[in-house]
């Protein structure tokens, strides 16, 4: 086999110069490549996030409402924070917008993680089990709220005919519609299609852990609750910490499961902060104001997040 | 009364016959060594005697206690990972005294037997820090430590020494050795590397495929193994094992190879009945030196690698390959015939067909 | 006292089940309750004592619902969405999960965080001023306005879970290809992706069902039959026609036959990684 003369390449021809796909591929070597890579998906997400974020925040110290013509786009600095400050239900949703993100958080936390320990025993059957565990996180907010809508019902939900018959009610309730329950109600529904969420992502982490770590502390007289408080939960710290920033994120920001289920009501027992920013901007049309308190939120939101890493941090060492 | 003893175990996964009849006994204050490739049932074993996993028939009895049910954490057992398995958030001290810990040993004594414990592993330095900040070897001091503080009556090693570097593994091997002079606790040592089982054990339990194979102290292991399989695993480099038919010549027995006779005088095997027959002779390199003797073997150099201290030939007699361990001096040339001496009381002849020792 | 090993294990093991057994049939019930009102006659739904196994069946909501207030054209709407969606996420988004994976440069930790950090804004700070921005572009009331409104909070979504698939193929094997002559998005194209196939699968699905369930901003960009989408159009029948729960109830299931269809297909991926074993040593 003769040696190939490793020599000048032949000449281009004036169709190769112009190729696309060689060029392209010439462009693929350069040093910017992997810039040029990122920047469609980058100019998407300034174009359609950080733009219209920063345009909402603008509109914040704005006075804008679509169903005035006059005055529309005249700064008004700081009046939509003030009025916020006097504003008994602005107080009103930022304390609901707790109790709604606590407590759902706590047991979508607790269901996640009792069925991430079952499932992790791996015990025959577990695969269809886990399949339909899962099912209710890719519902939609909007069918999962009516189908416990349908259960809850005042006049034909199984669910108060079933605790009827067992005693514990005497009589169907309408579960929605009175200010005590109805945010116990909404927060079943939240847990019930999100912990699934949780489930996944402590799996995941509970693999990570060495099976070794639990056969010592067999040996070394560790009953279950003392390894799962000892060896599995704080190895579970990092994983815990991103699933619960994430979902409080979505729970802060998003109002769609209320909306469909109660609109805020009844009377202001489910009116969270997302609720009202919305209605302010879709009912009211003050486009000032939703803005205004959607800031808020963000900064909340930021604040949160930036306390419980630091928390979880310092406690690592 | 011994401190373990093993009665017709066995152990399936499925199908999968995994320990087949295992018995043995661990006399108080012995160092048995499981030993065998991987694959063996080794490590299955040790799982079963910690109680980590359930036999599928036999007994485990520990002292005289029957423990096949019994939790691990009541079996008084202490074990050493091949992993370490330290626990990743707690700092040394508490990695130690969490057996204390777990049984409501008070503070004040627990204290004091992690403070006992990390002197004799000369760790105290270590007693605050996380393991993973410490090193390989500190990590191993540090799960010895909590296995010691117990003061159970049974140690359990798993491959202890793997994840070392071979410089540390010496080391540490050394330290395990001081250690059980010094404790005088039973100990059962699961490894693959015979050299450990050589050093370490009193007793030394080669496996294959679930079955033991041979159970006895390292110098008869070394000496008299009971099948090939036995004789091929234990010494490095091999041992060589050259066919042939055994003969008659007087008063003593030759073994007739391919190229030639070898004399075996002063055989210590009763080979009468295999007179006539094939057999396999099993000569360790150490067995063989350069020059001339009694038993000689003779063919071409093949290969010559000097290790320091010794060198290594490699001669094909008659098509059969012989590793002689030779003197560091002796540098033979290649393709050289070179004659041997061998020791023929060390000599071994086993059934070609069974591998066993005749 | 010894404690039995074998008779603890077992007690765990059954309270496993027990725990797994009810958790599955609570989150399955409400789909099965939805589904038989779906098919029970108007009678046996409205009814003082509870049916809980209907004796009657009929397919009624369904038709009607299929014939009413242009469902159909509703569902329609949602599939342009979905796919354009997954369209511009596929495009945009795998080579850009690819860069995070393959390259390290200047930046590029800061970037990742930044496309994590714009999932923090809330959905109404954001809609009001897109609203308008879509307004003057006309983009306003279409399904790829639609999709391309999704991409904001998507796209970072898909980028992450790529990358997670991408950091799992070796670069060795691009390594080799680009001696073996192959350019860098030769490599990218010939090697990496049909190894992380499986994973671009999976990722374009969890998109796809996500733009399929949206709610929010579906109901804020678009205000007519012409782009609507299925939950939005849902939600406002229950408001306009006080829809009797039969015809929810159909509606709700066909809606969610997609998401039960794609849900399937990836569910193996999901749980075959969840259910492997654990880490030994």
């Amino acid at each position: 086999m003769s040696r190939v003369n490793a020599a000048s390449p032949p000449p281009r021809s004036v169709w190769d110069s112009l190729n696309p796909v060689r060029l392209i591929g010439e462009l693929s070597e350069t040093r910017y490549w992997m810039y040029l890579l990122l920047l469609p998906s980058a100019l998407l997400i300034t174009a359609v996030v950080l733009y219209p974020t920063v345009y909402g925040m603008q509109m914040s110290f704005t006075e804008m409402r679509l169903n005035r013509p006059a005055g529309n786009g005249a700064f008004v600095a700081f009046k939509h924070y003030q009025r916020m400050l006097t504003d008994p239900i602005f107080w009103v949703s930022l304390r609901n917008t707790a109790v709604w993100v606590t407590s759902s958080i706590a047991l979508e936390f607790l269901v996640g993680l009792v069925a991430a320990l079952a499932l992790n025993r791996n015990l025959p059957g577990t695969k269809v089990l886990a399949v339909l565990i899962l099912v209710p996180y890719f519902l939609p907010n909007v069918v999962a709220g009516h189908m416990w809508a349908l259960m809850l019902d005042p006049r034909l939900g199984v669910i108060n005919d079933v605790l009827v018959r067992i005693g514990w009610l005497e009589a169907y309730k309408a579960w929605f519609a009175d200010p005590t329950t109805a945010m116990g109600a909404a927060i079943v529904v939240e847990v019930w299609h999100s912990f699934p969420f949780f489930t996944l992502l402590i799996m995941a982490g509970l693999k990570g852990i060495p099976s070794d770590l639990y056969k010592a502390a067999d040996i070394d007289g560790a009953g279950p609750f003392a390894q799962l408080r000892l060896i599995t939960l704080p190895m579970l710290k990092t994983i815990i910490a991103a699933a619960v920033i994430l979902r409080v994120i979505g729970l802060v920001n998003s109002p769609d499961l209320l909306l469909i289920l109660t609109s805020g009501g009844p009377g202001r027992s489910t009116q969270v902060l997302s609720l009202y920013a919305f209605q302010m901007a879709y009912k009211d049309f003050n486009f000032g104001y939703a803005g205004a308190l959607s800031v808020v939120m963000f900064i909340l939101l930021m604040g949160f997040a930036y306390i419980y890493i630091r928390l979880s941090k310092v406690n690592q060492d | 009364m011994a401190t373990l003893s093993i009665n017709g175990v066995r152990k399936s996964f499925g199908s999968l016959e995994v320990l087949k009849n295992i018995d043995l006994e661990l006399e108080d204050g012995g160092f048995l060594v499981l030993l065998g490739p991987s694959g063996c049932g080794k490590s299955t074993l040790l799982s079963i005697i910690a109680g980590l996993e359930p036999s599928s028939g036999g007994d485990i009895l520990i002292g005289d206690r029957n423990v096949n049910d019994v939790h691990p954490k009541d079996r008084n057992i202490a074990m050493v990972f091949q992993s370490y398995a330290l626990y990743p958030t707690m700092p040394v001290r508490r990695n130690i005294g969490f057996g204390l810990e777990m049984r409501k040993v008070p503070q004040t004594e627990r204290d004091a037997a992690v403070q006992k414990a990390a002197e004799l592993l000369q760790i105290e330095h270590l007693l605050d820090r996380k393991p993973a900040q410490l090193s390989g070897g500190q990590r191993q001091r540090v799960a010895m430590g909590r296995a010691i503080v117990r003061d159970p009556d049974l140690f359990l090693f798993d491959e202890p020494l793997s994840n070392l570097d071979a410089k540390l593994r010496v080391e540490m091997r050394t330290e395990i050795k001081r250690l059980h002079d010094r404790l005088g606790t039973s100990v059962v040592y699961v490894t693959h590397d015979q050299v450990e089982a050589m050093t370490l054990g009193t007793k030394v339990a080669v496996m294959r495929e679930g079955v033991i194979q041979q159970i006895a102290d390292p110098q008869t292991i070394y000496e008299r193994p009971a099948n090939m399989f036995v004789a091929g695993f234990i010494g490095s480099p091999t041992m060589n094992f050259l066919a042939g038919t055994l003969e008659k010549d007087g008063e003593t027995f030759v073994l007739r190879h391919g190229d030639g006779v070898l004399p075996l005088p002063g055989l210590a095997q009763d080979v009468g009945p295999y007179a006539g027959r094939k057999v396999v002779a099993g000569i360790r390199p150490e067995s063989i030196s350069a020059g001339n003797g009694p038993s000689t073997l003779s063919g071409k150099v093949d290969v010559v690698e000097p290790t320091g201290p010794d060198t290594m030939v490699i001669v094909s007699v008659g098509g059969q390959l012989i590793t002689a361990r030779l003197g560091s001096r002796d540098r033979p040339k290649l393709g050289e015939t070179l004659t041997l001496a061998v020791n023929a009381v060390e000599v071994n002849l086993f059934d070609p067909e069974s591998g066993n020792r005749i | 006292m010894a404690q039995t090993r074998s008779g603890s294990k077992l007690l765990w093991d059954l309270i496993a089940y027990a725990v797994l057994i009810l958790l599955a049939l609570v989150c399955v019930f409400p789909i099965i309750w939805t589904f038989l009102t779906s098919i029970k006659v108007e009678e046996d739904i409205v009814t003082r004592n509870m049916i809980y196994i209907p004796t009657r069946f009929t397919f009624d909501w369904y038709v009607r619902l299929w014939n009413q207030s242009g469902y159909p054209v509703l569902v329609m709407n949602s599939l342009i969405t979905t796919s354009v969606t997954v369209l511009i996420c596929l495009l945009t988004g795998t080579i850009a999960s690819y860069s995070f994976s393959r390259f390290n440069f200047a930046g590029r930790t800061q970037l990742m965080l930044g496309y994590l950090v714009v999932r923090m804004f809330p959905a109404v700070l954001m809609i009001i001023p897109l609203f308008m921005v879509m307004r003057n572009f006309g983009l306003l009331d279409s399904s790829v306005g639609l999709a391309v409104a999704y991409t904001s909070f998507l796209l970072p979504l898909f980028v992450w879970m790529l990358k997670g698939f991408f950091d799992a193929a070796p670069k060795e094997l691009e390594s080799a290809a680009r001696i073996d002559g192959s350019t860098r998005i030769g490599a990218m194209f010939r090697i990496v992706i049909p190894i992380a196939r499986n994973g671009l699968v999976a990722t374009c699905v969890f998109v796809a069902i996500a733009a399929w369930n949206e709610y929010l901003f579906a109901l804020m960009l678009t205000t007519s039959q012409g782009s609507r989408t299925w939950p939005v159009g849902l939600q406002l029948m229950v408001g306009e026609f006080q829809l009797p729960w039969g015809m929810l109830a159909a509606g709700g299931i066909i809606s969610i036959i997609p998401v039960i269809v794609l849900f399937a297909l990836v569910q193996r991926v999901m749980v075959a990684g969840i259910t492997a074993g654990a880490v030994k040593g």
